[in-house]
């Protein structure tokens, strides 16, 4: 039966965290709310270890809050990360998104910085200062920064955050026996959707979009051993999908797998969302890593890395990059299917579309077309940002919740 | 520099590739190319400072990924690619030549049929000579523009 405006607007008759309002994807005051509440406490992914593999590398990364960052590897080997922002007039330091820089030097009044963040030069210092400012005076701000989980660089804004330990919790370890060798990231590129941030980590925290993609459809779904893959969530809204087998024989034009990754299974997949929006996904051959830049409730850089081993042979790297193509190239069957999905999602869920609820009440033991994940995601979204995400403004009255038959 | 005729046999081929492509002839686009045939796109990052392929299909690729392109879901709105053919060069023996092209794609929307810049890039081409019978060997497209937002399923 369809519904009338009334219909429409009343709350869908299951618990209230099996549901959630779809203002929360595009509000601009909660996206505001999101970056400070969400955001800037955590421990956020900027680039991984092999970008920076000489003294002095850099390479810049925006902050999801929009603070702009250096990343660079001291000459001390240390990895450390500061705004990129001059503290003499707040001009950008470093404009290149990589290079090699011995010293930062702004161009503005060439004021230079070492990979430090010790402000080494101010041009015509005692002239202008008389001693009142001095180098000392003008370092760069520094923010907390670890390299871990596969090599990853995290970096938090916050001087007394979480330790990055406490943060992950026991979210990765599903994966450590995978990514404790060096890896490489081969592969990098962004996509810019207008859609919200959250809507693109749903997608990586949900498998019954498998329905989507063709390919999926054909090599995982019909398998035995598909259903039995289950979701696990960890503290800080954290969640993991464990291991199948993937019969890339199924579709047409996937060779036999086999370069595989050390430790996995022929054809096993691994999944782990960190929250608030970053997606370490190992299949078969490939290492896929997402983070999620959000411009505006409506709005999101995705970035996208593809790795492998550090120590890959020619051949075996050219065969992740045949098989990272194939399903998450740019031009990959699956990745512009969701990326679609996702688009068309905010398409819909614009302010003004009388979109209303968003429902994720699959209840499957926790298993692979459960909507646990998702519902594990907005309990966290809840506690952090203060209000329930199945009624973020308090004005509800919810719909009685019908049992199951 | 090549003679008139070479030259006009590769922009023929180049050009009759890309309006097969953007008509989504995917047969007659095949018929252009040998057996030997392949596709690759490939892109510098300069935030990894890498060279990057992101795509590379022999002929028999190619074929499958046509093959099960209507099974997937797709972006419908159609692109348009204009390629102009800056250089060709040939071997002495004037069997093989390689031409260079630059490369916009133009994507429009079915809705309204706004049309926006896709992506631009250069293409490079190695073609086996033989007058109206000549074919592509092997297509290599250097995409400048990487943001391609959603993406798209069929190469350019
Ligand atoms: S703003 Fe950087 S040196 Fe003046
Ligand atoms: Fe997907």
């Amino acid at each position: 039966m369809s519904k009338n405006a009334q219909q429409w607007q009343q709350t869908p008759a299951l618990p209230q965290t099996h549901y959630v309002d779809s203002r929360i994807y595009t509000d601009q005051l909660l996206f505001e709310e999101e970056k400070e509440k969400l955001f800037k406490p955590s421990w956020i992914i900027a680039c991984h270890e092999s970008e920076l593999e000489a003294a002095f590398d850099y390479r810049l990364f925006t902050h999801p809050t929009g603070v702009p960052l250096i990343i660079v590897r001291g000459d001390d080997m240390k990895v450390r990360a500061f705004y990129n922002i001059c503290p003499h007039r707040g001009n950008t330091i470093l404009y290149d998104p990589a290079g090699n820089a011995k010293r930062m030097t702004c161009i503005f009044h060439q004021w230079s910085f070492d990979s430090r963040g010790n402000c080494i030069d101010i041009s015509r210092a005692d002239q202008g200062y008389q001693k009142r400012f001095c180098k000392e005076d003008a370092g760069m701000r520094e923010v907390n920064c670890e390299t871990a989980y596969g090599g990853f660089v995290w970096v938090n804004l916050v001087d007394d955050c979480q330790p990055l330990k406490e943060f992950v919790g026991g979210a990765l370890d599903i994966l450590a026996p995978f990514i404790s060798e060096p890896l490489e990231v081969f592969h990098f590129h962004k996509a810019h959707v207008r859609t919200n941030f959250k809507l693109w980590h749903d997608t990586n925290s949900e498998f019954y979009h498998d329905f989507l993609h063709y390919f999926n459809r054909i090599t995982g779904m019909m398998q035995p051993g598909y259903f039995d893959r289950k979701y696990t969530g960890f503290p800080n809204g954290h969640a993991s999908v464990g291991s199948m087998e993937i019969k890339y024989d199924k579709y047409e034009g996937s060779k036999s797998r086999a370069v595989g990754w050390p430790g996995l299974a022929t054809g096993g997949w691994y999944m782990v969302d960190i929250f608030p929006g970053m997606t370490y996904n190992l299949r078969t051959s490939v290492l896929r890593i997402d983070t999620v830049v959000p411009l505006g409730p409506n709005e999101v850089i995705i970035e996208f890395r593809g790795l492998g081993l550090k120590r890959d042979t020619a051949e075996e790297r050219r065969e992740r990059v045949f098989d990272h193509n194939m399903i998450w190239g740019p031009f990959g069957r699956n990745l512009h299917e969701d990326l679609l999905g996702v688009h068309g999602q905010g398409r819909a869920m614009r302010p003004g579309t009388d979109s209303r609820w968003i429902i994720q009440g699959r209840e499957e033991n926790s298993t692979i077309h459960d909507e646990v994940g998702m519902r594990h995601f907005y309990a966290e979204w809840s506690r952090r940002m203060g209000r329930p995400a199945f009624d973020p403004y308090g004005e509800g009255k919810p719909a009685p919740v019908r049992a199951a038959a | 520099m090549v003679g008139f005729e070479i030259r006009q046999a590769v922009e023929e081929l180049v050009y009759r590739s890309c309006m097969m492509l953007d008509d989504k002839d995917w047969k007659g686009f095949l018929a252009l190319c040998g057996e030997e045939f392949r596709y690759t796109i490939a892109a510098h990052s300069p935030e990894i400072r890498r060279d990057m392929v992101w795509l590379d299909h022999d002929r028999k690729g190619m074929d499958t990924l046509f093959a099960n392109l209507p099974r997937h879901n797709s972006d419908h709105s159609p692109i348009t690619r204009h390629a102009t053919v800056y250089t060709v060069d040939a071997d002495t023996a004037g069997r093989e030549a390689t031409a260079v092209s630059a490369l916009q794609v133009f994507r429009t929307q079915l809705d309204g049929g706004a049309s926006e810049l896709f992506a631009v890039g250069r293409m490079t081409d190695t073609i086996r000579l033989d007058g109206a019978a000549s074919r592509l060997l092997r297509r290599v497209v250097r995409l400048d523009t990487r943001l391609i937002g959603y993406g798209y399923h069929v190469p350019f």
